[in-house]
């Protein structure tokens, strides 16, 4: 039987989890990551995987790979000397970007402006010219064209980007210009700007196009690499890569477009807490992995998590679509500290994995969230089933400097960055959910990262959504996420048009050629066609409103005139849920899109039989904890042990060896059949009691938020 | 049965309440923990109201640029977030006709509010946030709006000499009275805009940001208990005062320092306007005076400057190096006292003309760094482009339609302690500039060129910033208008710095006549076709530009931001011309001798005070 395998590259671990199609079990291995080459790394853990779970590699039929080879050269400066090619008079599109400077007043006095990722000196602009309406203004001179590709050669460009004004509206410049390079570049690769983002914005589409190039050279390397090690090692597996949205997309197409997986870790993170939690029963899902120095949080409706086209890597806006997650500086590792004003701040500074928390005793004397959860009890003093030790004195040193910055007792200024750390990610979760125009009272939340399950608890208080939901695995969620993940890529061109001026003829060509083009796609990507879905959105405001929201439409509703109203009322929902107001003027389409969908087979996790033992055979022993200006006493549990159906009263501290969760006094968790953890307010009857009917309703769409708006 | 129905919403309230958040710990005043929480809350309220307005509003000053505003307030009026200071304190003074749940005010006359806002297109909306029928705050928010009449489209006029020139005035009125729109009102307001629609899209934009804020403060009295948030506002107002106390005795002088700087004219012929800060401080104490300002001009450049939008300047500009994290709140205001003299440019008497106040408004910071840069090592910087330049271009497009598009351009950023002005950037926090494709799509226009102009940031250790170069065609017959400033005043630079270049714009007819026109100027006649070549300009440079690393000069003119004659004039660095190599060895010499030649460098490097026309002229 066929075995699937998802990996996901970390900066510290790899993380691989082998699924058995047949038999729904899972087997976890992780190896450290090897950050010169990951493929290393990859390697090494495919054969221990396999030798951990006692099969061949050659069964594994389907391999899954979350990468952060293009996050990181972003995020690390480290990417290719990018030429670019703009219309003559915008050379400087990258370096004036909006213009922006920081808030508040003054804020330029310290704003740190990034360099352009293609330099100004590798820069250069040609005559050509477009118009808005996509008419030539100025023909491409193609002896020019060549002159200028020839130039940035010579200046050691080692890949191409091609971005002109209006590109949006016709692409025929950009594709001659395109073909031009190509033949005097080599092996330099050449992007342009109509491939990647056919949309409006000059900076925006700019940016994105050059971010692509930037991380292309290195990305076509290592997966390059990647498939010569497989083949050395005679491996015939497929390789997907995983992308920002959340699908996955093959080994060339993620070559030519690195861009689309920025966001690649975390939208696994994403897609895997939307699927456990409508295992569970809780269809609409907030999710949060705390890792060390920052937060990740995203929401998912009716099992599928919401995905956006703008999203920021660094303090780079990139438009790509990305699974919706919002990062706030507010992790593990983040560093308290008082300024001037005497107010109690955590993060954004990091104390990082090195040195890392004060209690890790590398060297670390910042107070960090960490430290404060070790002062709080809440942290036992062994991470790791054992293999490190946590240093209980040098953690308390370091809380105390915050305890006497501020007047307070040690113990309340460490509850006083645990309840600030968790009003940070509070502040993040209401982003992606309020803000939206979503009531969290109607969603579960869910905890990923090594130290989620500790805030879980608190925040769900925070927030309001119940249960909150401590899964298996907290710490390898993501790869549980690749195993989930459909093919996909979008099709999308701009039209900019209110939609009075825009006949049906026009719509249901435009639809038909993008969904050509989708299922062209979905073609070469050898999805057998009983397995290929196309959906199609709209980009829709009103007339000259700058932001756009896309909804989803049905080509058989353009057979007539209905059709349009049919998306206006829609859109006018969601401009309604989102600002709660809506005027009578005129609604216009900026963008069409396919969205190519390639179904996977679903992950059929494993169902534990409800046992009706206690759950007294999992305690290990009990903690001291201190919980808001009160000592109180924890049993401490062992993960491994809990069984499904098992309730656990809390204050109690469940350890296993990726993670530790807290259930504070006033709490209870209970165990489901996948073995999550379910933790409830104890005036609340859980799910193997009885089924919640506000929440986890799986049918249709909510009509609007249930408070007045 | 009435009175049973009052019974039953209660009941039901209170039932919604015992299953809303339990709280986490039942929080009291002097907790100084839930004071952070209760402060990063109101943060989040605050960039809540900021992306509501930005994402739904259609005018795109507001929109693409955010020129927009949120605030929240305490009952009395004190404000506890926000950017400009408080104004509602004082508007509660004067108001007589009652204050009731679901009210919302509305006002744009500057005359009527103190100066809470500076000219009449700024639309100002005040929410009170009532809690359980009690008074629990003020939301509060103004956007530029795109026209609101007058003789000039965009109602900007540059020759104006007194505010009924300018456009429609809104004394403070009820927009909505006990939740009840006022439509005569708002049909009232919009029949005199050349732009009803956009007007009236921007102003239930606004409405629905304060909505949002008053959410969100009546979330705060839930989960904290009212008595608890208003208290922890107290509290945070407090902490910021103890906080400016230890600031102000920092950066202030015991001795009086004074600074002056010019705008250049008032769009009438009369100029240069001197602006006059002293400051010093007593104690804890900082004293801020503007006596020796310059008279009220004819022309509309006059600033009725508020004085506690003016502490608050001063706030945020001393703490914000300090902990950026901090909500800004005027609990400091009583440290500070402020005096300005009355019928002076920056406190003009009623009906003088203030349309075009933003070259004084955005200068005082010029001269607040200025005074202050004596005393605060990190908060010395250079001055900058020093106006917020506009564009107006209104007429008829090919379709019949009536367009109107303002614009708010930049220019160069200081040099600064951290590194070089930024080239093209805004000064004002948060604005975006549009997309030129924006532009194109919407206006008949096309925008030939946009980017940085090359020499245009004075020299310095590090650079002072490139003011914006954009040239646009019009593609329509219409009219335009210009509004910028720093045309004869060039941007001074500081601690050997030299300063930045002034600013230009010039028209190119289709006939190939080339006309220089004024920085301040309305109802030019465009044809189709003519070409405005619109320069601002460049940031002051930051220490001696002698000492600025020999490879940063090269990479500037390698990167077309420096020319070869000015690295060489200016930084003494000598490049081929061809190659851009640096000749080490001529560079050496060149330094040695222009560092003789400067001799001795004071604190401030000024370009000429220009020369006095009409009014200021003083033979």
């Amino acid at each position: 039987m066929a075995y699937r395998l998802a990996i996901d590259v970390g900066g510290t671990f790899t993380d691989l989890l082998l699924f058995n199609e047949s038999s729904g079990e899972l087997v976890l291995a992780k190896t450290p990551s090897t950050s010169d080459d990951p493929s290393i790394g990859v390697l090494t853990g495919i054969h221990k995987v396999a030798s951990l779970a006692g099969i061949d590699p050659n069964r594994v039929s389907l391999i899954l790979h979350g990468t952060t080879v293009a996050t990181n050269a972003v995020l690390e400066g480290k990417g290719a000397r990018v030429g670019l090619i703009t219309t003559r008079g915008f050379e400087q599109v990258l370096h004036v970007a909006r213009g922006q400077t920081p808030g508040p007043l003054a804020g330029w006095i310290i704003m740190i402006k990034p360099e352009p990722m293609a330099p100004l000196e590798l820069t250069l602009g040609i005559s050509a010219r477009m118009s808005a309406t996509g008419k030539v203004l100025v023909p491409l001179d193609e002896n020019e064209a060549r002159g200028v590709v020839r130039e940035l050669c010579a200046r050691g460009i080692q890949a191409l980007t091609i971005s002109l004004l209006n590109s949006y509206a016709n692409s025929e410049h950009e594709r001659k210009l395109k073909q031009i390079a190509e033949e005097i570049t080599g092996d330099v690769a050449v992007t342009a700007s109509y491939e990647i983002l056919p949309e409006f914005r000059e900076y925006e589409r700019t940016l994105t196009t050059v971010m692509n190039s930037y991380v292309r050279p290195r990305m076509h390397l290592y997966l390059d690499g990647m498939q010569r090690r497989l083949k050395q090692d005679n491996l015939t597996a497929r390789m997907e890569i995983v992308r920002s949205d959340g699908g996955v997309m093959s080994l060339k197409a993620a070559s030519e477009y690195p861009v689309t997986t920025l966001l690649s870790g975390p939208s696994g993170g994403a897609v895997a807490s939307a699927y456990i939690g409508e295992l569970s029963g809780f269809a609409n899902v907030l999710s949060f992995d705390m890792g060390g120095t920052s937060t990740d949080v995203a929401l998912s409706r009716d099992g599928m998590p919401s995905v956006i086209r703008e999203t920021r890597v660094g303090q780079y806006p990139v438009k790509v679509a990305s699974v919706d997650v919002h990062s706030v500086g507010a992790g593990g590792g983040s560093i308290a500290h008082v300024p001037i004003t005497g107010a109690l701040r955590v993060g954004p500074m990091s104390a990082g994995a090195e040195p890392g928390p004060a209690c890790y005793g590398r060297g670390g004397s910042e107070p960090t969230v960490t430290d404060a959860n070790v002062v709080l009890g809440y942290l036992p003093p062994e991470l790791l089933a054992g293999e490190m030790k946590l240093n209980e004195a040098q953690a308390a040193t370091a809380v105390q400097k915050i305890a006497d910055a501020m007047g307070l007792s040690l113990l309340d200024a460490a509850q006083g960055i645990y309840d600030i750390v968790n009003e940070n990610m509070f502040g993040a979760l209401r982003l992606v959910s309020v803000q939206r125009g979503y009531d969290p009272r109607d969603f579960a939340l869910l905890a990923l990262g090594g130290a989620g399950p500790l805030h879980a608890n608190a925040l769900s208080c925070l927030i309001n959504s119940w249960p909150a939901i401590i899964p298996t695995v907290p710490g390898v969620l993501s790869a549980l996420g690749f195993l989930h993940a459909d093919i996909r890529t979008e099709f999308s061109r701009t039209l900019i048009r209110p939609v009075a001026r825009i006949d049906l003829a026009t719509i249901r060509k435009s639809m038909d050629e993008l969904g050509s083009q989708a299922r062209a796609w979905l073609k070469s990507e050898n999805i057998a066609a009983a397995r290929q879905r196309v959906q199609f959105q709209f980009d829709m405001r009103y007339y000259r409103q700058g932001y756009e929201f896309a909804i989803d439409v049905q080509p058989e509703w353009f057979k007539n005139q209905s059709g349009m109203e049919r998306v206006v009322e829609r859109f006018k929902n969601v401009h309604h849920r989102n600002y709660a107001f809506n005027i009578d003027y005129e609604v216009e389409i900026v963008n069409l899109r396919a969205i190519a969908i390639g179904e996977v087979p679903k992950v059929e996790l494993k169902r534990h039989a409800v046992t009706k033992s206690g759950s007294e055979s999992a305690q290990t022993g009990k903690r001291k904890l201190y919980h808001h200006g009160q000592f109180t006493i924890a049993t401490v549990y062992e993960r491994s042990r809990l069984k499904a159906g098992h309730r656990i009263p809390g204050p109690a501290v469940i350890t296993q060896a990726d993670s530790t969760t807290l259930i504070v006094p006033g709490h209870y968790g209970e165990v489901d059949p996948y073995l999550n953890i379910l933790i409830w307010p104890n005036d609340r009857r859980g799910t193997t009691e009885k089924k919640v009917s506000a929440v986890g309703t799986k049918s249709g769409h909510r009509k609007g938020s249930k408070r007045s708006r | 049965m009435a009175n049973n129905t009052v019974a039953r919403q209660k009941e039901n309230r209170s039932a919604a309440k015992s299953s809303a958040a339990p709280r986490t710990r039942p929080a009291t005043a002097t907790n100084k923990v839930t004071l952070d929480i209760i402060e990063n809350a109101l943060r989040n309220a605050r960039h809540e109201m900021d992306t509501v307005l930005f994402r739904s509003a259609m005018s795109p000053v507001i929109r693409e640029q955010h020129d927009g505003f949120p605030m929240i307030c305490m009952p009395d009026g004190r404000m506890v977030v926000g950017q400009f200071g408080s104004y509602v304190s004082g508007f509660i003074s004067t108001w007589k006709r009652g204050i009731d749940e679901g009210d919302v005010f509305l006002m744009s006359d500057p005359y009527k509010c103190r100066g809470a806002i500076s000219h009449i297109n700024d639309w100002m909306v005040l929410i009170p946030i009532f809690h359980e029928g009690e008074l629990a705050g003020w939301a509060s928010q103004f956007g530029h709006t795109i026209d609101v009449g007058g003789p000039v489209s965009g109602s900007l006029p540059t020759d104006a000499t007194t505010i009924f020139g300018e456009g429609t005035r809104i004394p403070p009125v009820k927009l909505f009275a006990k939740g009840k729109l006022n439509d005569d009102l708002l049909d009232l307001i919009l029949n005199n805009s050349r732009m009803p629609t956009m007007n009236y899209f921007d102003l239930m934009a606004i409405v629905a940001a304060c909505r949002t804020a008053e959410k969100r403060v009546s979330e705060l009295c839930e989960r904290f208990g009212r008595e608890v948030y208003l208290s922890s506002c107290r509290a945070l107002l407090d902490r910021t005062y103890r906080a400016m106390a230890k600031l102000i005795q920092q950066n202030l002088p015991e001795h009086k320092v004074s600074f002056e700087d010019y705008v250049d004219d008032d769009g009438r012929g009369n100029g240069p306007y001197k602006m006059k800060l002293t400051i010093w401080r007593e104690g804890e104490h900082g004293y801020f005076d503007w006596t020796g300002t310059d008279p009220q001009a004819p022309g509309p450049i006059n600033f009725f400057l508020n004085e506690e939008m003016f502490k608050m300047f001063i706030g945020v500009y001393l703490i914000m190096v300090f902990d950026p994290q901090i909500l800004f709140n005027d609990g400091f205001y009583p440290l500070l006292h402020v005096s300005q003299p009355e019928g002076s440019l920056i406190l003009p008497k009623f009906p003088a003309a203030l349309g075009c106040r933003t070259h004084a408004l955005t200068r005082l910071f010029d001269v607040l760094g200025g005074a202050l840069g004596n005393q605060a090592p990190d908060l010395t910087t250079a001055a900058g482009y020093g106006t917020s330049p506009y564009l107006l271009y209104n007429g008829y497009d090919q379709n019949g339609e009536f367009f109107h598009l303002m614009e708010i351009s930049f220019g160069g950023i200081p040099g600064r302690p951290i590194g070089d002005g930024m080239d093209a950037h805004s000064w004002w926090p948060l604005f975006e500039n549009i997309p030129s494709e924006y532009l194109e799509t919407y206006y008949p226009l096309t925008v030939l060129e946009y980017g940085s102009r090359k020499d245009a940031g004075g020299a310095g250790f590090h650079r002072g910033g490139n003011g914006v170069h954009k040239v646009y065609r019009f593609e329509a017959d219409g009219e335009i208008a210009i509004h910028d400033d720093r045309e004869r005043s060039q941007p001074w630079g500081i601690l050997g710095g030299l300063p930045g270049s002034t600013s230009s714009k010039t028209l190119v007819r289709t006939t190939g006549e080339s006309v220089s026109l004024p920085s301040k100027i309305s109802g030019v006649k465009v044809q189709r076709g003519d070409v405005l070549i619109y320069d601002t300009a460049g940031g002051g440079g930051w220490k001696n530009p002698l000492d600025r690393p020999v490879e940063s000069v090269q990479a500037d003119v390698r990167r077309k931001l420096v020319s070869v004659e000015k690295a060489r004039s200016d930084y003494g660095v000598v490049l081929s011309p061809e190659t851009l190599e640096v000749d080490t060895a001529a560079t050496n010499q060149l330094r040695k001798r222009i560092r003789q030649d400067r001799g001795e460098i004071g604190k401030f490097t000024f370009g000429p005070i220009p020369q006095a026309i009409g009014v200021q002229r003083r033979d």
